[in-house]
C-alpha cells in the first residue's frame, strides 16, 4: 500500500509540489476511498492537482465541467432515444410476427410489456461522466470541477454517488461501482456549498503557497531560470498578493511570469521589467498601476 | 485513540466547529492509516476529516494547540483539584483560610478568590436579578406599565421626545461610531439573504417557465429532434425576453439610519450580477456612487471606509434636498430605463430646503419609487421630518426597523418588478404566500396600524 511520503514523491515527480497537507489528503482519499474537496482561490493548482494525479497514478482522468443548469442527463447518464427509436424500427418486422401470435391487444400489450427491459437495458444507457468513471475498467480518477457553478439540486443528486459510489437507475436498479474512483471536487468559494457534501468528503483548502514552496514549484517547472530571479519574483508577488488588488496573482500567473522572463532571458527584476510584462500578473486597469507602483517601490 | 479523539471533537463543538459523528469516525479511521507520525501529520489529518469549512480554520488551530498542548499542564496552569475544593468551599458558605488563600494567590494569580465570597453574598447577587417590585424604582415601573399587555417590542419612534437626560445616555448621533458588523453578524445576514436567494431563485426559475409558455419555435424544435428521426419529443418554444430589473438604491448613511443602511447594501449586492443590475448610492449632505467599491470591496472593509468618513463626510447633517438636486443634476440622465427607486433614510432635512421638484422629477424617470424609514408614522409631522411631503411623491413608503423586515422588503419589491407582466396565476399564489408570513414576523404589527407604545425603555433596539 502506497504511504504519504510516496504520494509527495509521485506528485513532485509529475512536477506538483504538495505540502504535507495536500499529500495526506491525497493518501487519505487513497486509502479511505472519500472524495476530496478542494477550495481555494483561483490558480492555486486545484485542478492542476487532480491531473497530476491522474498522470502519475495512471488513473484515466474523467472530467466534469459544472455549470449554472447542470443535470443528471449530462452527468450521470442519459436514455439513447434516438437508438432506441431506430431499434424498434428496424425490429419492426420481428415485432410485428412475435406480436402477431397473440390473440387480442391486451395480450399483446402484455406481451409487449414484458419485454420491456429490452428497450431500457444497458445498451440503451449513455454513461455520461460519473458513471463512465464508476464504470471503467481500471480505477479511475473523477475529477468535479467548479462545483461551486452548479446548483443545489445537483449537489443533491452526487450525495448518493460519492458516499456509495453507485448510481441509481429507476429502470434497472442501483449499479455499483465497479472500481471506486478517486473523486475529486474543486469549488472556488462563490457560493457555498451544502454541509450535506461537505461532510461526505475529505475537506482540503489550498490557499497560496508559502515563499519556500512557491520558489520551489518555479524552480521545478523553469529550471533555467537563475534562483536569485526566482527568489525576487516570488517575493514580489506575494508582496503584490497583499495589495487589495481586484484580482490576486496566482500561482498560475507566477508560473506564466516564470514562463515570460525565462523567454525574455531575463537575469534581474527591475522595474522596467515589471512594467513590460505587468500584462501576465495583473488582469485588471486598476491593478497595472497598483503593481507598477509596487514594482518601483521595492526595486527602484 | 477514540476517547481523545472524542474529547477532542467535544472541544471543537463547543468552540462552535460542527462535527457529526460520521466525521469523528472517519478521523479516527484517518489516524490508524496515517499513523501518528508526527505533530503537523496528525494535525493535517484531523483538519481534512473534521473541518469542512474554510472559516473554521483558525478556530480549529486553536482548539488543537490548546489541547495537545505540548506542557502537562492545562493552559491556566491551574490544578484541577485546587479547582474543586475552592468551589465547593464557595457552595457550601465556607470562607477560606487567609494564609490558603495566599499561597493559592502565589501559585497562581489567574485565579483570585476574593475572601469575602460567601454562600449568602451569592444569593444576594441572584436576589438582585429577580426583582421586580416596587424597590425597583418607580420609574422603571411605569415603563413597564407602558407595554403591559401589549405583544409588542418598543419602537425606536420616540427617540425625539425624550427627556434630555435620557438622551444624553444614547450615543451621540453627531459621532458615527458604529463598529462594523461582527463576523457573527455577517454570518446570520448572509444566512438571511442566502435563504432569501433561494426562496426567489426558485420563483423565478418558475416564472421563467410561466414566461417560456408561448407560439412554438418550430425550427429550433426540428433543430432539437434531429436525433430523434424529427419526431419531435422535445418542444422548444418562443421566449419572451425580459431583462433583469435595475435599481437604484440611495442610501442615508448618518448615524440615525446606518445600521439599515449597511444591511441594505449587504443584500442588494449579494443579488447584484445575479438577479439584477443595482446602483448604489450613499448620501449625508452629498451624494456618492459605491457601485464600483461594493463590487471590488469586501463588505467589512467598505463599512469602515464609509464610517471613517472617506466617501462622505459624516460630520455634516444629513439634507435629502440637496441630495435629491445633486442626484438629478448627475446620474439621472444616465440612468438606462426605467429604474426601480429605493430611498432609505428617516427624512429629516435639518431645516434645509427641501427641493421636492426635484424629488418629483426622479419620481418621472422612475419606474416604481419605494422608501423606507425606521421610523413611525407617528412622528412624520414633528419636527424637520418631511416624510409626508417626500411621500407623496412616492409609489410606497414602508416603515422597517429590522433586518427581517428589510429583507421581506426588498423581496417584495423584487417580485413587484418581476412580476410587472406577469400572469395572473403566479400573482395569486404570492398573495396566498404574503398572508401566512406574518405570523413569522414578530414586529410585523405596525404595518396593520397599531399605535406606538407610549413609553420606550429600549431606544432602537433593533438597530
Amino acid at each position: 500500500m502506497i504511504t504519504e511520503l510516496e504520494v509527495k514523491d509521485l506528485l513532485r515527480r509529475g512536477g506538483y509540489i504538495a505540502d504535507e497537507t495536500i499529500s495526506t489528503a491525497v493518501f487519505l482519499a487513497l486509502r479511505m476511498e472519500k472524495p476530496i474537496l478542494i477550495e481555494g482561490p483561483p490558480g492555486v493548482g486545484k485542478t492542476g492537482l487532480a491531473k497530476t494525479l491522474s498522470e502519475v497514478m495512471d488513473f484515466p482522468l474523467v472530467r466534469l465541467q459544472c455549470y449554472e443548469g447542470i443535470d443528471e442527463g449530462k452527468a450521470l447518464y442519459d436514455w439513447e432515444y434516438g437508438k432506441q427509436l431506430l431499434y424498434t424500427q428496424l425490429l419492426r418486422t420481428q415485432l410485428d410476427s412475435y406480436l402477431s401470435e397473440s390473440a387480442d391487444l391486451r395480450a399483446a400489450v402484455e406481451r409487449l410489456s414484458a419485454e420491456e427491459s429490452l428497450f431500457f437495458s444497458r445498451n440503451f444507457l449513455v454513461q455520461r461522466p460519473i458513471l463512465r468513471s464508476f464504470l471503467s475498467e481500471k480505477r479511475s480518477l473523477l475529477l468535479i470541477d467548479e462545483i461551486d457553478r452548479s446548483g443545489d439540486e445537483f449537489e443533491a443528486l452526487l450525495l448518493e454517488c460519492l458516499s456509495d459510489f453507485q448510481v441509481s437507475v429507476p429502470e434497472l436498479g442501483v449499479i455499483p461501482a465497479r472500481n471506486r474512483p478517486l473523486a475529486i471536487l474543486t469549488s472556488n468559494g462563490t457560493r457555498m456549498i451544502s454541509d450535506a457534501l461537505r461532510r461526505r468528503c475529505l475537506f482540503l483548502y489550498i490557499g497560496y503557497p508559502e515563499f519556500d514552496r512557491e520558489v520551489a514549484i518555479v524552480r521545478s517547472r523553469f529550471p533555467e531560470l537563475c534562483e536569485g530571479l526566482a527568489l525576487q519574483m516570488v517575493e514580489f508577488l506575494r508582496k503584490a498578493r497583499e495589495l487589495n488588488l481586484r484580482k490576486p496573482p496566482s500561482v498560475s500567473e507566477t508560473l506564466d511570469w516564470a514562463q515570460v522572463l525565462s523567454i525574455l532571458h531575463t537575469k534581474q527584476l527591475t522595474p522596467e521589467v515589471v512594467a513590460n510584462t505587468v500584462g501576465v500578473i495583473a488582469k485588471h486597469q486598476a491593478d497595472l498601476q497598483q503593481v507598477n507602483e509596487l514594482a518601483a517601490q521595492m526595486m527602484g | 485513540m477514540e476517547r481523545i479523539i472524542t474529547r477532542f471533537v467535544t472541544a471543537l463543538r463547543e468552540r462552535g466547529i460542527r462535527v457529526s459523528p460520521g466525521e469523528s469516525l472517519d478521523a479516527v479511521q484517518a489516524l490508524t492509516f496515517g499513523g501518528l507520525s508526527g505533530r503537523e501529520s496528525v494535525k493535517a489529518l484531523l483538519r481534512l476529516t473534521l473541518v469542512k469549512n474554510v472559516n473554521d480554520i483558525p478556530a480549529f488551530e486553536e482548539v488543537f494547540d490548546r489541547f495537545f498542548s505540548t506542557g502537562q499542564q492545562n493552559t491556566l496552569g491551574l490544578d484541577a483539584m485546587d479547582l474543586l475544593t475552592a468551589l465547593i468551599h464557595i457552595v457550601e458558605g465556607e470562607q477560606l483560610k487567609a494564609e490558603e488563600h495566599r499561597t493559592r494567590e502565589k501559585d497562581d494569580p489567574l485565579l483570585i478568590v476574593d475572601e469575602e465570597v460567601t454562600a449568602e453574598d451569592l444569593e444576594n447577587l441572584l436576589a438582585m436579578e429577580e426583582s421586580d417590585d416596587e424597590s425597583a424604582g418607580a420609574e422603571i415601573m411605569v415603563q413597564l406599565d407602558g407595554h403591559r399587555g401589549k405583544m409588542e417590542a418598543p419602537s425606536p419612534s420616540d427617540y425625539y421626545m425624550k427627556s434630555p437626560p435620557t438622551v444624553a445616555f444614547q450615543p451621540s448621533s453627531s459621532k458615527p461610531k458604529v463598529a462594523p458588523f461582527t463576523p457573527e453578524e455577517l454570518a446570520d445576514m448572509q444566512e438571511v439573504v442566502s435563504r432569501m436567494l433561494v426562496r426567489i431563485r426558485k420563483d423565478v426559475k418558475r416564472m421563467k417557465e410561466l414566461e417560456s409558455r408561448g407560439k412554438l419555435h418550430v425550427i429550433r424544435t426540428i433543430q432539437k429532434n434531429y436525433r430523434h428521426g424529427m419526431v419531435p419529443f422535445l418542444l422548444s418554444l418562443r421566449r419572451k425576453r425580459k431583462e433583469k430589473p435595475r435599481l437604484v438604491v440611495l442610501c442615508d448613511v448618518s448615524y440615525s439610519v446606518s445600521h439599515a443602511t449597511r444591511f441594505m447594501l449587504l443584500l442588494l449586492h449579494t443579488l447584484q450580477n445575479r438577479l439584477m443590475h443595482v446602483r448604489s448610492f450613499v448620501f449625508n449632505r452629498e451624494l456618492a456612487e459605491i457601485t464600483p467599491m461594493l463590487r471590488n470591496m469586501p463588505v467589512n472593509c467598505l463599512l469602515e471606509t464609509i464610517d471613517r468618513g472617506d466617501i462622505v463626510n459624516l460630520d455634516d447633517n444629513s439634507d435629502f434636498g440637496n441630495v435629491f438636486v445633486e442626484f438629478k443634476k448627475k446620474h439621472l440622465e444616465n440612468m438606462r430605463g426605467k429604474p426601480a427607486i429605493i430611498i432609505m433614510g428617516d427624512a429629516r432635512n435639518n431645516y434645509n430646503d427641501a427641493n421636492e421638484w426635484a424629488l418629483e422629477e426622479i419620481r418621472e424617470k422612475a419606474g416604481y419609487m419605494l422608501w423606507l424609514t425606521p421610523e413611525e408614522r407617528e412622528t412624520w409631522h414633528r419636527g424637520d421630518c418631511l416624510m409626508e411631503l417626500y411621500g407623496t411623491f412616492c409609489d410606497r413608503v414602508e416603515v422597517v426597523r429590522d433586518v427581517d423586515e428589510l429583507s421581506r422588503m426588498v423581496e417584495d419589491l423584487f417580485y413587484t418588478l418581476y412580476d410587472h407582466h406577469d400572469t395572473r396565476s403566479w400573482k395569486g399564489r404570492h398573495r396566498e404566500q404574503k398572508d401566512e408570513e406574518p405570523q413569522d414576523y414578530r414586529s410585523y404589527y405596525t404595518r396593520k396600524g397599531g399605535a406606538a407604545p407610549a413609553f420606550d425603555a429600549t431606544v432602537r433596539r433593533q438597530w
